[in-house]
């Protein structure tokens, strides 16, 4: 039958692992490769940075003390920080706040303080929680007035002396600070 | 609203393994006024509010909270917590008259 066939084909030109256009091929395939690495560890990198809107500025005396008080000199950067609040607060008396984040709560590692700061509060410093890696995670959910239509600020600071932020504008309807 | 001030409640899940990372929430019944307001006689309400929280599990301080009036009335928070050993977890709430109150509930495994 067609015995010699195979042997045929294997002494082909497909065979031949050093023909220039394979060898072009392969060269080109491993630069594309290496290139969408590399675009990648780009992404990563720029992604540490501030995206998206830009970071609230600053509206006041009182935060802008508040911010160094806590951080001193220190960057604040976003990231690590969900914070999560509804777009609209019908009620400013009562407004859900869950500020979760993916930092490591580690013996070595851990987020040691959660700052929640409302710019347009009357004491915009709401509230501060002081965290350890007993906790196992950083989840915390509570319930808070808010003044008027602000940004609201959730501020984590890592044992290690990191500060990373998560910000949300809400809009409030019904003031719940008098 | 509930009516006795200090009232607190702490709940967690009814099955816990060892190791579990648990969810426990918390409320406890408090005005939280913030000093702004005036009755309806145009008297001042005077600022009374929950300072701060010392959540303590098997005797060991796990996490403290500093509160002003700008937390809601009856105040609610919850956090996670690895359980890791069976002991009481503790809370206690202080407010800014000096008042002190406690909840406690006990964190026990679930028999395979």
């Amino acid at each position: 039958m067609n015995s010699d066939r195979p042997g045929r084909v294997l002494e082909g030109p497909m065979s031949q692992s050093n023909d220039p256009t394979r060898r072009h091929f392969l060269r080109t395939a491993a630069g594309l490769v290496a290139a969408g690495l590399a675009a990648k560890a780009e992404f990563a990198a720029a992604s540490s940075l501030p995206f998206g809107p830009e970071d609230p500025e600053v509206p006041n005396e009182k935060v802008a003390r508040i911010l160094k008080d806590l951080f001193a000199d220190r960057p604040i950067r976003r990231g690590h920080v969900d914070l999560d609040m509804p777009v609209v607060a019908e009620d400013g008396r009562v407004v859900p706040v869950i500020i979760e984040s993916d930092l490591p709560m580690t013996g070595d590692r851990f987020v040691k303080g959660v700052h929640l700061i409302v710019d347009h509060n009357p004491d915009p410093h709401v509230a501060a929680f002081h965290l350890t890696p007993a906790l196992g995670q950083v989840s915390i959910s509570t319930r808070i007035k808010m003044k008027r239509t602000t940004w609201v600020r959730a501020i984590l600071e890592t044992n290690t002396g990191e500060v990373w932020a998560g910000y949300t504008r809400v809009l409030v309807t019904l003031n719940g600070c008098g | 609203m509930t009516s006795n001030i200090g009232e607190a409640r702490i709940r967690v899940p009814d099955q816990i393994k060892r190791g579990d990372l648990i969810t426990v929430n918390s409320i406890i019944s408090h005005p939280m006024d913030t000093g702004f307001f005036r009755t309806a006689e145009g008297d001042p309400i005077p600022a009374y509010f929950i300072k701060h929280v010392v959540v303590t599990y098997g005797g060991q301080e796990v996490a403290r909270f500093e509160w002003t009036s700008g937390i809601s009335r009856d105040p609610v928070v919850s956090f996670t917590l690895t359980a890791d050993k069976e002991a009481p977890l503790t809370m206690v709430w202080t407010d800014n008259k000096g008042a002190i109150f406690k909840q406690s509930v006990n964190i026990s495994f679930a028999s395979a």
